[in-house]
């Protein structure tokens, strides 16, 4: 197994498109790893440059502390799973697994030992006489992961490999790709548009926007202290309600404006927020630090009209306009009800509250130093 | 309804009009179709008739004729019939006897050259075509080099006699050896005694031809019994095959008239055997490093006769039309100033025509070439015979084949397709 | 039940739509098919056009015993062999060369295309110029190199090759461009699985590019083929068919049945007959492509 690491990376296609743009990053020796990122944000870009199928045009990789800027793709010794499985159309099941053991002059007797060992792991091994297009999404999905696996490679690199299954098998595979990985220790680095894949699959999540890296760390740090307005939008589903305000002074300590509301910052902030009165932020709330009731008390109260009502089952979200029309998504028990147009009372748990500079985005740290 | 009827036949009759206004001919990408076209406008302004000329090259002329010619109305009025065709077109019963219209306006067939008249003019004494050019073959030779003292000298010291304009066909062979020559010594010959056109087809057929009758040769007696076989005849297809692989520049083999003419043209060949109207392009400084230095004589023994006639289809549209257009075209002073511009002349007044003559002084030379030229076999299968026969001597004169054992395989097809014409048993 | 009554009038109505299309192909191409057919059961000649006199397949043994028959089509067979073969090999590497090519692709195009784009006639005309064996630039060149002069079309064994050669010069880019095509197409995947699995260039042509290029492959090769078994424009004006009968192609020599021999009824034989032999040839090979597939 392996140790990835980047070391100021970029990627620029010709003419002027920077894809990738200063990545430093350092992936552990069996660790499952998730770059998560909007479409077109130079995940698979990264990928491809760690795979060795486009070349670093600036920048170091290296496994496990040797540079493999300048190595073929066959000698990294890595695999990787593609998007669309990328399957050998006209091999079957078995030629497509053992076709890199074939090149990489693995004895017959291993061969064989082995693509029985990956079929029977994954559960295809009535589908070994098959051609490719004879199977189904998932099936190439896990042919595809076979082919990876049997190489035993140093690491696997996944390029958005649930992406084309339907909901129901994604989520099965979610689980497998998990249990793989615990099984086989081996080091993951997954890419992903998907925040739930990356919540649930990374121990580490980064999180990439327009070439740069914003956010790298545990998934429930960064969704607990995102850095920006971005990641704090990006992760979690509905995501963070992020409304322009400014902090003003109030009652002795501070608040944040909203309109016409005042909603008072924890004493404990004072001290971080101070340096911000009286400027422009960004206020940030999840949708589940705001609650239909008072509860046990040190909730702040937010009057709302309803806008609509979306009952999912286990939850309620809210969807609600301030009074100057700025819609919120609130997380409610699953018993909310609420006629559409009325006003609501919402309690807001500013103890999880959020600000962030409104013009870098960045986030400001709520408890004094960064 | 009526009206809109009425209107479409008033239509349909106009353009009938209007079609009998215009003669159309289909005849071939030559310079003597360019002196019929800069003659046109006189002809119209003489009977009103529109001229429409199209002119295609050799190789699509037989395709393009054929179903015009089958169909009850062709789209020719006119059309131009090559020697090989006459049999297979009279035969078929494609073209009208003029004798008629010859009679009533009283032209006098005596005036074409008789040979030319046998050749594209009469079959079994109907009139079918009036003589239009002849491509008789000649021998074009390079007066320079014969005019050359030290080129005489030599020429009497090797073979004994004088070297002169040949006269007997020995004399020319020999002149063939004498003049085939490595010039710069470097062991290939690069000057020839004469070029040769042994592609298979008709290139070779053309002017092998010549070589047979050089020999004394023909292809068949007066019954039609085939002649290829007989010691002149071998002897004619050896000389063949000699020329073409001794005397003749390399590649011979596969030449056509184009690039054989080319290698005299550049100068590069002591005499060639081909069509008299290329006589004035081999001789034209301008275009020809031959220009000025070569003469033009008769083969010994009688060279080929080639000619084309003016025919009228039955399919014609408009016939009386179709005559009055030939009618006019041969008449004494058209011929004349088609003549001057350089057409290969059949009617015999005109080979010493003072005019002629002034502007073209080699036309006196001409006539007893196609006087004493020899017909080529017309019958039915003209064109396979050439297929067949063409194949036998290009063996030969490729190398590939014995002349003899050539010659007994041209009989034997010779015969077969006289046989299947019902001309013998 | 109900889908299959269903389906069938689904077939119905599919067939209705299709029947004018049908209907004019088989006009189109069944009728002089069938006219050919006809005719080669009649002593039909260009002479007396008319199916007056039935001979039955007696136009079939004369084509049989044609002479020089045998020659015409062993001398095909070399050409087809030779030209198609040698014009894949060509065609293919000259596919996968401007495969890579991205800039000025359209100007690579426009060359390739040049030589298809020409009349045949023209081509052939063309080259019987420069390969004149005395005065055409292709002898004066290989003259200045020292190779020598080459008897293109005198000598029986170079006008073979000459001819082979100017076909590939005026056809090799179709193959080319067929090829291009199915290079084009190819998935980009299965090249980066096979660079992640180790896959050297050739490893790579021969284990991926080849099987997936099977289908274009075959179909390159069978249109090829069957244009090559019809070619007679080149050997028409460069060779007649000579020196001898060294390029005399079984097209030019039915053309010459007809038109010469003035016998359609012959040539029709012949032509039924060659008909066949494409066909059967056509429906093995495409057989044999599909069962490696
Ligand atoms: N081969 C290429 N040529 C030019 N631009 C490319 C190429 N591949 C990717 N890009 C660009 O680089 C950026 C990052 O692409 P990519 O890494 O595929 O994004 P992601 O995988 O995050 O969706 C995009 O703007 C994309 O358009
Ligand atoms: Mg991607």
């Amino acid at each position: 197994m392996a140790q990835i690491t980047l070391k100021n990376l970029g990627k620029m296609f010709p003419p002027d498109v920077v894809a990738v743009a200063d990545v430093n990053l350092t992936i552990g020796d069996g660790e499952f790893f998730v770059l998560l990122g909007p479409s077109g944000c130079g995940k698979s870009t990264t990928l491809r440059m760690i795979a060795g199928l486009e070349e670093a045009t600036s920048g170091d990789i290296l496994v496990d502390g040797r540079r493999v800027n300048d190595d073929d793709p066959a000698d990294r010794d890595l695999a990787i799973v593609f998007q669309n499985y990328a399957l050998y159309p006209h091999m079957t099941v078995a030629e497509n697994l053992a076709f890199g053991l074939k090149l990489r002059k693995v004895a017959p007797t291993e061969i064989t030992s082995r693509t029985a060992a990956t079929s029977r792991m994954l559960g295809i091994e009535p589908l070994l006489k098959r051609k490719p297009r004879e199977l189904s999404g998932g099936q190439q999905q896990r042919v595809a992961l076979g082919r990876a696996l049997v190489r035993q490679p140093k690491a696997f690199l996944f390029d958005e490999p649930l992406s084309n299954l339907d909901a129901k098998l994604r989520a099965t595979m979610r689980t497998e790709l998990i249990k793989l990985h615990q099984s086989l220790g081996a080091t993951i680095v997954h890419v992903t548009h998907d925040q739930v894949e990356a919540m649930t699959m990374g121990q580490r999540i980064c999180i990439m926007k327009d070439g740069h890296v914003v956010q790298v760390g545990p998934p429930m740090e960064v969704y607990r202290n995102p850095a920006d307005t971005f990641v704090a939008g990006f992760l979690a589903s509905p995501p963070m309600n992020l409304l322009d305000a400014r902090v003003v002074d109030h009652a002795g300590g501070l608040a944040v404006a909203l309109g016409e509301a005042r909603l008072a910052v924890p004493g404990a902030f004072n001290g971080a927020y101070g340096a911000w009165r009286d400027r422009d932020v960004v206020f940030g709330i999840r949708p589940e630090d705001m609650h239909d009731g008072a509860g046990p008390g040190g909730r702040t109260p937010l009057d709302v009209r309803v806008v609509a009502v979306e009952a999912l089952g286990p939850e309620v979200v809210l969807v609600a306009a301030l009074a100057d029309g700025r819609e919120i998504h609130a997380r409610l028990g699953p018993g909310f009800v609420a006629p559409i147009g009325s006003q609501q009372r919402l309690h807001l748990d500013l103890g999880a509250m959020h600000l962030f500079d409104r013009e870098t985005r960045k986030a400001i740290a709520q408890r004094g130093t960064g | 309804m009526k009206r809109l009827l009425i209107g479409v036949l008033a239509l349909v009759a106009m353009m009938g009009v209007a079609r009998a206004e215009t003669l159309r001919i289909l005849m071939e990408t030559v310079p003597d179709t360019e002196q019929v076209k800069s003659l046109l406008s006189e002809f119209k302004a003489a009977t009103g008739y529109d001229v429409e000329i199209e002119a295609i090259s050799y190789i699509d002329m037989h395709t393009k004729l054929v179903p015009q010619l089958i169909a009850p109305t062709g789209a020719y009025d006119i059309i131009i019939v090559d020697f090989y065709w006459v049999a297979e077109f009279t035969k078929a019963g494609w073209l009208l006897p003029l004798d008629e219209f010859a009679q009533r306006d009283g032209v006098d067939l005596g005036r074409y050259v008789p040979k030319v008249m046998a050749t594209t003019g009469q079959v079994d004494g109907v009139t079918y075509m009036l003589p239009f050019y002849n491509y008789v073959m000649g021998l074009v030779y390079r007066k320079d080099l014969l005019e050359d003292p030290a080129e005489q000298a030599a020429f009497k010291e090797k073979y004994g006699i004088e070297l002169g304009v040949p006269k007997t066909w020995d004399e020319f062979k020999k002149q063939m050896e004498f003049f085939t020559r490595d010039t710069d010594g470097d062991g290939q010959n690069d000057f020839f005694g004469t070029v040769t056109q042994a592609q298979r087809g008709d290139c070779i057929m053309m002017q092998s031809s010549n070589f047979l009758y050089g020999n004394g040769g023909r292809y068949y007696d007066e019954n039609w019994n085939p002649l290829l076989n007989t010691p002149e005849a071998v002897q004619g297809l050896a000389d063949f095959a000699d020329a073409t692989l001794k005397y003749s520049a390399p590649g011979s083999e596969g030449f056509c008239f184009d690039e054989a003419t080319a290698v005299m043209t550049q100068g590069k060949a002591y005499s060639i055997i081909t069509f008299n109207n290329l006589y004035a392009t081999i001789n034209n400084p301008e275009t020809s490093a031959a220009g000025g230095k070569v003469g033009i004589t008769g083969v010994p023994g009688g060279g080929l006769m080639g000619s084309w006639g003016w025919g009228i289809p039955k399919s014609s549209p408009n016939k009386d039309g179709a005559w009055a257009f030939i009618n006019w075209v041969e008449s004494f002073d058209i011929a004349k100033r088609r003549a001057i511009m350089g057409n290969a002349m059949t009617q015999t007044a005109l080979f010493t025509d003072v005019d002629v003559v002034a502007a073209r002084p080699e036309a006196p030379s001409l006539e007893p070439l196609v006087a004493e030229a020899n017909a080529f076999p017309v019958f039915t299968y003209t064109v396979e015979f050439v297929e067949a026969v063409g194949r036998e001597f290009n063996l030969a004169a490729s190398g590939q084949k014995d002349p003899k054992e050539a010659a007994e395989a041209a009989q034997e097809a010779f015969a077969d397709l006289l046989r299947k014409d019902g001309l013998i048993e | 039940m109900a889908a299959g009554a269903l389906a069938r009038r689904d077939q119905r109505f599919g067939l209705l739509l299709t029947a004018p299309g049908l209907a004019a192909l088989l006009l189109v191409v069944l009728f002089p098919l069938g006219f050919a057919v006809f005719t080669s059961l009649f002593d039909y000649t260009l002479v007396h056009p008319n199916h007056d006199t039935f001979v039955g397949f007696d136009k079939y043994v004369e084509a049989w015993n044609a002479d020089y028959l045998p020659d015409a089509l062993w001398t095909t067979v070399k050409f087809v062999v030779a030209s198609v073969v040698i014009e894949f090999v060509i065609g293919f590497s000259v596919a996968l060369a401007l495969n890579r090519v991205t800039r000025f692709k359209n100007v690579y195009y426009i060359i390739l295309l040049a030589p298809l784009l020409m009349n045949p006639v023209v081509v052939a005309q063309l080259w019987r110029m420069i390969l004149h064996s005395e005065l055409g630039i292709m002898n004066y060149v290989l003259g200045m190199i020292g190779i020598g002069k080459i008897n293109f079309l005198g000598d029986p064994v170079a006008a073979f090759w000459t001819v082979v050669l100017v076909d590939i010069w005026h056809q090799v880019s179709f193959m080319a461009i067929l090829l291009l095509a199915g290079l084009a197409a190819l998935p980009r995947e299965p090249y980066e699985a096979a660079r992640m699995d180790g896959a050297s260039a050739v490893q790579t042509f021969v284990h991926i590019t080849l099987p997936l290029m099977r289908p274009v492959i075959a179909v390159a090769l069978l249109l090829r083929l069957i244009f090559a078994i019809k070619t007679f424009d080149i050997v028409f004006i460069m060779t007649k068919g000579g020196p001898g009968t060294a390029t005399d192609l079984i097209s030019y020599f039915i053309y010459r049945s007809a038109f010469f021999g003035l016998d359609v009824g012959r040539a029709s034989a012949m032509s039924v007959a060659l008909l066949l032999i494409v066909l059967a040839l056509t429906i093995y090979l495409y057989r044999y492509m599909k069962s490696l597939a």
